[in-house]
């Protein structure tokens, strides 16, 4: 092994001092002869670590995977229990997906990594148009897409479930899941966060029973009365779009007059249903998302949303 | 976008409501209100004042005045004449001329949002004269950056005493508006077109004012000007109007004006009278202008012209703009041509060489429409977000070129003389007409509007609404109600009024203006209505429903969290994306990572294939924050190329539950890791079970683990994951004491087996006999084989039993392990007597 890495060691060096002789090659070979060696000199010096690691991970014994503890180690124990801890924001999350479900929403997680159709195509968002910049995509090399809204799912939910409509059922359903902004980040933003989207479609739903499903969500959210408001908005996937706000509870130290947006919502449009298989003459429906992360800093009075993904334990034993 | 109210008032009357609501039911009705800046202070103690005397001082560029402010300033000390002795720097000043005066102690207006605004006092100047105040240029009071002058008001306007503030409605109140949720209201993006919207609000019938629906070309030679407009494609650009005016040059008017005052208000610097006038006419209508020189264009152009080309710009064609910078097309930019040279990236900015300027006689205005899609990706590519290319992003409508060209010529018509006109439309105009039925409207609102309210509310904003029953059955009509939504040609074909009849109108025909680019469907008129009247008045209701059934998913991950963080570990989130020297640092192939191209950092580069290599990561760090001990785990997506992609055409993704445990002071986790494992999986009712990792038995993207010190889990005979310790090199790298352990399941598989584990553990009614025992075995022989033999035994005997390991011994040099139980067993039928134990335990020891 050690004569190995010495013969690499030695390649390394001849290889070295042939970039000397870079001046005597013609001005328009330079590149080649230049990216020519780099390629060779990366092939060493890989097989130079890999050989390392090789000299490194050689003195490993084995151990017996069917053993419950380790040799003259004594018996394996868990943790105290003291010290464990869930993640604020998944547990605020299971609760969400919680009063959902007691309120008739089933529940499905969103993708992380989605395409062009689900995130704008199947949600009425014409080609090229100026509505997907707002929304700040990350892509891959494929044109994939890590979603910037849990609205990517809708397609898929309504899909599944029309046909429960036949049946003269409602589809209900909300999708929590992470989604991601190309945006940069500081106390206020994150490109990682996580929303919940609602989808909701019958026969004879209205904007008025939206307005009433949210509110009664938030009101059992929070644990008391609260006072709505609207504000007109524009997603291109419902037809009218309204942004919901709340008074701020009590709890969260709000105070009358004080309100928090908290979601975008609306009347899904018929080119959206009509996308999935649904007949808009016959059904209409409502769809609502909203970020999480926003609720669980108000409910613990947080005020750096970097704390989330910063997987510190100093942060995350506090819960 | 910012709107001065004061400009507001002027299209709609404001006099029966509070700014406060106001602002609370524009943002309720129509567009989230971000700010409002209070300006009503913001020219206090300013007044507009007339030089009296004017005299110059030898060898300065001073001038020593004497104003009459009327005798409205206080406290302040004046000549016998009732006059005020101020100095003037500025070369315009002179004898009879109103200026603005601002009185010692005000604050100079255009510093009022600096951290310290600058105060103007009483100074004594050359040693010997008393300066009280100071008469102001243009850009002290915040308009503009003209600071030679001053500020010259016209006798038209004002007179001697008046305080500035009520000249040109400048105490005024402005609404900083978020643009984003107009993002398809193109109309609004105008004084007037905002204006509608707030009347429409407050219950007033809004009347467009009558130039703006002036569609003819009279008073206008439209037959013997000398240009021609070719549009090369419709798409891109629909309609193209040029006006054609003669003057004396764009220089700046000797007074003050209104426009120019607006234009400050609503963020845009004033310029020039001819750019202002363009720029005033786009804040009022969302339509953007642009003023050619005439002469300029028709010596870019060469022979044959002069003649306007739109057309798609040429890779790599060069134009200079406006502001000096040399730019290269691209294949989507449009450019306006003269005869096809490159004068203007249209939508975005003029071109240097059409630039007008003081000498300029003649000039083409433009005033056109472009494919939004085009100037949207123009603004990406070369980086231009001025105010007219804002407006045109969003697609102003084709309809109004000509009337605000018009307005323009009307506006400017004491200074310039009207050549002619030319208007090029691809299409021409044509009203959507779209069709709905009041029931519709109600049950997705879930109101009770009556037809006249529906109707009344639509006709406010500009609307033409017929009342009958054309669509049998009201709502739900069935195909024809969908393709309702008919094309007109403008503006002949009007659906006429029906007369008004005892029985209320079911259903309604609605003729979109042409400022209503949005308006396609029956839901976009629904929205109108309850927009409009406020969603807030819609009563809230729930419907009806029970409990729905749970996901497997979340309830497994919802026990998992439950479990771990029951038995002390931590649960964390860490980024899906991942730096791809990590990758390769663990072992990783990147070529097997999904990639993104438009990575904020580096750092986040690489979709994950793993989250153990994330966790490695945090371990290390709370290590070196001072936690010596600990377990962390999280539950989240994994994605890999070799993976695929499922039925729908998108990469199958993987559902994984990561945990890792670290230990400064431990040679090796990975019993521990077990623990937690095994712990997990009783509690989740799942049986597992580990085999050996053979040989390199692991794939790349779990290249990490040392394949001799980690284990397959197995479910029946599933592989779900891997349970092991870090190999050497890669806990090298991540800066990782050797022997951190880890695991990484797929929960998907999981989800299937939870409870599936029988509990039949049923117990003896005969008292169990506890005993310790120690075995020894060849090292090598797996504790498995041992334990299995101490259970075959006693279960050949017919018993039940239980057995505990305490602890496994190898001395040093020695080539045996010392393996101690601790074992409970008992009789199913009878009391195990002395002698029984005794040769039970003589079989166990052989």
């Amino acid at each position: 092994m050690i004569t190995e890495m010495e013969r690499l060691k030695g390649e390394l060096k001849a290889l070295n001092a042939e970039y000397g002789k870079i001046k005597d090659v013609p001005a328009e070979k330079r590149g080649e002869f230049g990216r020519e060696l780099n390629v060779r000199k990366q092939e060493i010096l890989g097989k130079m670590a890999e050989l390392e690691s090789e000299v490194l991970n050689a003195e490993v014994e084995s151990l017996d995977v069917t053993a419950p503890m380790g040799v003259n180690e004594g018996i394996s124990e868990l943790l105290t229990a003291d010290n464990g801890s869930k993640h604020p924001l998944m547990v605020e999350m299971d609760r969400i997906i919680e009063i959902y479900r007691s309120m008739g929403f089933e529940a499905v997680e969103s993708r992380q990594l989605d395409d062009e159709f689900h995130m704008f195509d199947s949600l009425n968002f014409e080609k090229g148009h100026p509505a997907r910049d707002g929304y700040d995509t990350f892509r891959t090399e494929e044109g994939l897409i890590p979603p910037a809204h849990t609205s990517t799912m809708q397609y898929r939910v309504l899909k599944a479930n029309r046909h429960k409509l036949e049946k003269g059922e409602a589809i209900a359903t909300v999708v929590p899941g992470r989604v991601f902004r190309n945006e940069d980040v500081d106390a206020t933003h994150e490109h990682t966060f996580y929303q919940c989207e609602g989808v909701y479609v019958s026969e004879t739903c209205t904007l008025g029973d939206m307005l009433g499903i949210l509110r009664e969500f938030f009101e059992k959210y929070y644990g008391q009365k609260l006072d709505i408001r609207t504000q007109p908005g524009y997603f291109p996937f419902t037809e009218p779009s309204l942004e919901f706000l709340i008074e701020k509870p009590k709890t969260l130290g709000g105070k009358k007059g004080d309100y928090l947006e908290m979601l975008g919502c609306g009347m899904i449009h018929p080119n959206v249903l009509k996308i999935a298989g649904i007949d808009p003459e016959k059904y209409h429906g409502f769809a609502w998302g909203g970020g999480v992360d926003r609720l669980v800093m108000l409910k613990y009075g947080l005020d750096d949303v970097r704390n989330f993904e910063a997987g510190r334990l100093s942060f995350l034993r506090e819960f | 976008m910012l709107i001065a109210l004061n400009w507001l008032k002027k299209y709609v009357d404001l006099s029966g409501v509070g700014t406060d609501e106001l602002i609370r039911l524009i943002g309720a009705r129509l567009v989230e209100v971000e700010g409002v800046v209070d300006q009503r202070k913001k020219y206090e103690n300013i007044f507009v004042v007339k030089v009296v005397s004017a005299e110059k001082i030898p060898d300065t560029h001073l001038t020593l005045c004497k104003i009459d402010d009327a005798g409205v300033a206080k406290k302040i000390s004046r000549g016998e004449d009732r006059l005020i002795q101020v100095m003037c720097g500025a070369p315009n000043v002179r004898a009879g001329m109103l200026a603005v005066w601002i009185a010692p102690g005000a604050v100079v207006p255009a510093s009022v949002n600096e951290d310290a605004p600058f105060v103007i006092g009483t100074r004594k100047m050359l040693g010997k004269y008393e300066s009280h105040g100071m008469l102001a240029g243009a850009d002290e009071l915040d308009f503009g950056n003209e600071h030679k002058t001053i500020a010259e008001i016209s006798p038209d306007d004002a007179k001697a005493g008046m305080p500035f503030g009520q000249l040109f409605g400048l105490e005024d109140i402005i609404l900083e508006i978020e643009n984003k949720s107009l993002t398809h209201r193109p109309d609004t993006f105008g004084i007037i077109g905002f204006a509608r919207e707030v009347a429409g609000i407050l219950g007033q019938k809004f009347e467009t004012p009558e130039w703006l629906m002036d569609f003819g070309e009279k008073d206008f030679a439209t037959e013997n000007v000398d240009l021609k407009i070719k549009l090369a494609d419709g798409d891109i650009c629909p309609r193209y109007t040029a006006l054609i005016m003669e003057g004396k040059g764009d220089k700046k008017g000797r007074y003050l004006g209104e426009i120019e005052t607006l234009l400050a208000r609503s963020g845009m610097r004033p310029v020039s009278p001819l750019v202002d006038m363009t720029n005033y006419l786009m804040l009022l209508t969302g339509q953007p202008l642009h003023a050619f020189d005439y002469d300029k264009l028709v010596a870019v152009g060469g022979r044959g012209g002069p003649e306007i080309i739109v057309r798609l710009a040429k890779q790599g064609e060069e134009l200079e703009l406006l502001d000096g910078k040399m730019i290269k097309l691209v294949s989507s930019d449009i450019v306006i041509t003269s005869s096809d040279r490159p004068i203007a990236l249209a939508g975005a900015m003029g071109g240097k060489n059409t630039e007008i300027d003081e000498n300029t006689r003649k000039i083409i205005v433009e005033s056109a429409t472009f494919s939004l899609y085009n100037l949207r990706k123009t603004q990406m590519v070369h980086g231009i977000f001025s105010e007219a290319i804002t407006r045109f992003t969003k697609g102003q409508p084709a309809g109004q070129t000509l009337p605000v060209v018009k307005e323009f010529a009307g506006l400017l018509a004491g200074d310039m003389r009207s050549l002619g006109l030319v208007d090029e439309w691809v299409d021409g105009q044509k009203n959507d007409v779209v069709k709905v039925a009041v029931e519709q409207v109600n049950g997705l609102l879930g109101t009770e509007y009556s037809s006249e309210l529906v109707m009344g509310t639509l006709e406010r904003v500009g609307f033409e609404v017929a009342g009958g029953d054309f669509l049998e059955n009201g709502a739900g009509a069935g195909p024809s109600l969908r393709a309702a939504a008919m094309s007109s040609s403008h503006p002949s074909l009007r659906i006429a009024k029906s007369p008004k009849s005892s029985s209320p109108a079911t259903s309604l025909a609605v003729t979109v203006p042409y400022w209503r680019t949005d308006i396609r469907i029956p839901e976009d008129i629904i929205e109108e209505v309850g927009r409009i009247n406020g969603y807030d008045n819609i009563l809230s209701r729930v419907p009806l429903h029970g409990t729905a059934a749970a996901n497997e998913l979340f309830v497994l991950k919802a026990r998992v969290r439950e479990v771990l963080a029951g038995a002390g570990a931590n649960e964390l989130l860490t980024y899906s994306f991942i730096h791809g020297d990590l990758m390769r640092k663990v072992g990783q192939d990147v070529k097997n990572s999904y990639r993104v191209v438009n990575s904020i950092s580096p750092d986040l580069q690489y979709v994950r294939q793993q989250i153990v290599p994330s966790l490695l990561v945090k371990a290390a760090e709370n290590l070196k924050d001072g936690f010596g001990e600990f377990g962390v785990f999280e539950m989240n997506q994994v994605f890999r190329r070799d993976l695929g992609m499922d039925e729908e055409d998108v990469p199958i993704l993987g559902n994984n539950l990561a945990f890792v445990y670290a230990a400064r002071e431990r040679k090796s986790c990975f019993y521990r890791a077990k623990k937690y494992l095994m712990y997990l999986a009783r509690r989740l009712g799942v049986e597992l079970r580990l085999e050996q990792v053979m040989g390199k038995g692991l794939p790349q993207y779990e290249a990490f683990y040392e394949p001799r010190r980690s284990a397959k889990v197995m479910v029946g005979d599933e592989w779900v994951g891997v349970i092991g310790e870090v190999k050497k090199s890669v806990a090298h790298e991540l800066k990782l004491p050797d022997g951190t352990a880890m695991f990484e399941v797929g929960m998907n598989t999981l989800i299937g087996k939870i409870d599936s584990l029988e509990k039949s553990f049923k117990t003896s009614q005969y008292p169990s006999v506890e005993r310790d025992i120690t075995v020894v075995a060849k090292s090598g022989v797996s504790y498995e084989k041992v334990e299995g033999r101490i259970a075959k035994l006693l279960g050949d005997q017919e018993l039940m039993y239980k057995i505990t390991p305490t602890a496994i011994y190898q001395a040093e040099n020695s080539d045996e392990q010392k393996v101690s139980f601790h074992l409970e067993f008992a009789d199913k039928q009878k009391t195990l007597a002395n002698e029984e134990i005794q040769r039970i335990m003589g079989l166990l020891e052989q």
